[in-house]
């Protein structure tokens, strides 16, 4: 993250238009970082190295893999899973045994050789997993400022919702 | 006056969950002067504490494990379960078409599927009581269905991108469309026991919580009315059995806090919707004389159909359900049919279900996901045929209370799998039209349905037409258990309308009873 990109971040989260509720969740999820806890030190590795090509990220600014460890260590979950899988951890160390091994050291292409392999042997594992790294990535506040994303600054309202009809705020938000 | 823990004695009745289904009778039965509390699992969620964020919201979804098998396996938590005192209405994105009266006679139109044991007369007054009190948005003339007695009390709410894009491509095929009935305010309104609901400020996040009270969920509207006239609504307290005595039913024993507590009523009305309700029925024994409980579960066809356009459409702005067409109502070659509606999305919706609906991953993920403010979606809700192979029932796995956890096996049939299919290809017509790129579909199921259905016959149904369970004296239903089938409209004013309802069998069943020694 950028020492602009940061200020962007900030600036916009710390003014009116962004609800107390809203900015206490977002400067919250801006710096957070989890220690590991769920996973061996091995499969945490695993998993870095997994998520790094799924859902291509710089893991010193978004910490998903963090973010799926301390979701699984809290048992948090999204209400639901397929009757034939395994609970969510669980499932997720198997899929990460079933890689190759030295997966962590195999260059981009093998490793996607591998991940494909994977995903057709245990499609929903895969998928969960798939879903929660997009989760992580697509919630964090600088993910949305690259995308131009403003949803949460919307207060005290949106005065028009038709196509290209945009606040200041919204035009102002993002890489120029 | 009581420490506000304590809990109330000499209850007339208890009920059990305070969505749709709970809610409305709650506060017609505390305004006719009845003793009522309401146990609810979740806790509330006040709108000022509400924050404009996906995640940070996950508190009003259902997130106890359920186990979904079948060869469509339903997703539960944020797709249709809520927890919270509301209910699914905390999330719910306020769409409230009523259903046609031919939603009801299902079987008599196509020879399968079924009739519901009321007409569409008897459901009319409450849908018109109803849209008064929510203070429904829609437009002076709602172009299907009966003609209305009364128009919608407000006018309807701005269309937003998506909304534009497909009344313009409808247009271009013929398809009537229309604003869409939202229960959200496109004015100020009076909301007796809340205070003043607020106008609609174009938030399109009503799936992660209204946080100005504009949106009609249950907390700002019928249980603030239910406690303004006394009710007492105990929130943080699972439900975990029914106790009887003599056959009846004597009342609820609930965890809080984890603590063990029981509350005694007359009657008891369970409304923990089509999930909760069977399980519960289901650990206890009871009410199953018919072998239903769990039964016919049910869950609209609901497929999207997404694209990304030119235009900067900021999917995030407006009531993301703005426009619809119902002229799929019946389509030649399907039972039932179908309603068509625009789609705006939250950010963190949208990107894992494009990740779970493509799998899709690496740089091609990121590169369609920065493209977000250009998104756009469209999707349908369909009926869904009621059949004994959807089941809910109990496994051996067992949750953190030491409760089974629920096994819901869902497979579409015949007819929902062409319904899918035609949905999908007029949809994908549409955007073609609108010269969408990226178009990608996601099958889905939406609505949880079914489980203990309403019927006249005790040997095929659970409930009588008016709730009342057909085998345990002083115990009622209202949720979307009931519904014998699943109407082509979404189910929440529909859901209403017969909590009004049953509340008003159960004030005529005390009118008719000796006055209580």
């Amino acid at each position: 993250m950028t020492v602009e990109e940061r200020s962007a971040v900030l600036s916009l989260l710390n003014s009116a238009h962004v609800t107390e509720p809203t900015r206490r969740a977002l400067l919250e999820r801006l710096d957070v970082r989890y220690e590991r806890e769920f996973f061996g030190e091995a499969e945490f590795e695993r998993l870095r190295a997994l998520a790094l090509r799924l859902v291509p990220h710089n893991p010193a600014e978004l910490n998903l893999t963090g973010t799926v460890d301390h979701r699984l260590h809290s048992g948090v979950g999204d209400g639901w899973r397929y009757a034939d899988a395994l609970p969510d951890g669980e499932a997720y160390r198997e899929l990460l045994a079933a890689l190759p091994d030295g997966f962590e050291t195999l260059d981009g292409d093998a490793q996607d050789t591998a991940i494909h392999g994977v995903q057709s042997a245990h499609p929903h594992a895969f998928e969960d997993l798939l879903a929660e790294l997009t989760e992580a990535f697509m919630a964090h506040p600088l993910t949305q400022y690259r995308f131009g994303y403003a949803g949460f600054a919307d207060a005290p309202e949106w005065p028009r919702v038709g196509p290209n009809e945009l606040e200041p705020r919204e035009v102002a938000y993002g890489p120029r | 006056m009581a420490p506000a823990d304590s809990l109330p004695t000499d209850l007339d009745i208890l009920v059990i969950g305070t969505g749709a289904g709970g809610a409305p009778l709650l506060a017609r039965l505390a305004s006719a002067g009845l003793k009522v509390a309401a146990l609810d699992a979740g806790v509330r969620h006040p709108p000022e504490g509400i924050a404009t964020d996906e995640v940070a919201q996950l508190g009003l979804f259902w997130t106890d494990e359920r186990l979904s098998a079948g060869n469509d396996p339903v997703s539960f938590g944020r797709n249709n379960s809520g927890r919270g005192v509301g209910g699914s209405t905390l999330h719910y994105t306020a769409y409230t078409p009523r259903a046609q009266p031919d939603d009801l006679k299902l079987r008599t139109e196509f020879g399968v599927g079924e009739d519901w044991p009321l007409e569409f007369s008897e459901l009319e007054p409450y849908y018109d009581e109803l849209e008064y009190f929510l203070g429904v948005s829609g437009p002076a003339e709602y172009p299907w269905g009966p003609p209305r007695k009364r128009a919608y009390r407000h006018p309807p709410l701005p269309l937003n991108g998506a909304a534009r894009l497909m009344q313009k491509a409808c247009a271009e095929i013929g398809m009537k469309t229309s604003p869409a009935a939202n229960a959200a305010l496109s004015r100020p309104q009076e909301q007796e026991g809340y205070g003043t609901r607020h106008t609609c400020t174009n938030r399109g996040f009503c799936q992660a919580g209204c946080s100005i009270g504009a949106k009609a969920s249950m907390d700002v509207t019928f249980l603030a009315l239910a406690e303004a006239h006394g009710a007492r609504i105990v929130d943080g307290a699972q439900v975990t059995a029914l106790t009887m005595k003599n056959g009846r039913v004597t009342g609820a024993e609930f965890m809080r806090g984890g603590e063990v507590e029981h509350l005694s009523a007359q009657t008891v009305i369970l409304a923990a919707g089509a999930v909760e309700t069977p399980r519960l029925l289901l650990m206890n024994g009871l009410a199953n004389s018919s072998g239903q409980v769990g039964r016919n579960f049910m869950a609209h066809v609901g497929i999207q159909v997404w694209g990304q356009v030119e235009d900067d459409l900021r999917p995030y702005k407006g009531i993301p359900g703005g426009l619809i067409s119902e002229d799929t109502h019946r389509v030649p070659g399907l039972i039932g049919g179908y309603l068509l509606q625009s789609l705006g999305v939250m950010p963190v919706t949208y990107a894992t279900q494009y990740a779970r609906g493509t799998l899709k991953w690496g740089p091609e993920l990121v590169q369609h996901l920065s493209g977000y403010n250009h998104v756009a979606g469209i999707n349908v809700l369909g009926e869904c045929l009621p059949y004994e192979h959807n089941r809910l029932e109990l496994s051996d796995e067992l949750d953190g209370r030491g409760l089974p956890k629920p096994r819901v096996h869902f497979s579409f049939g015949e007819n929902e799998q062409k319904m899918n299919a035609h949905a999908e290809a007029l949809m994908r017509e549409l955007w073609d039209r609108v010269g969408a790129r990226d178009v990608w579909a996601l099958p889905r199921a939406a609505h949880t349905l079914g489980t203990a259905r309403m019927g006249s016959n005790p040997a095929t149904s659970v409930v009588d037409p008016s709730g009342r369970t057909h085998d345990v004296p002083g115990l009622w239903i209202c949720d979307n258990s009931i519904f014998p089938s699943s109407l082509s409209v979404n189910p929440a004013l529909t859901q209403m309308a017969l909590s009004l309802r049953t509340a008003d069998a159960l004030l005529g069943d005390l009118k008719g009873q000796a006055p209580r020694s």
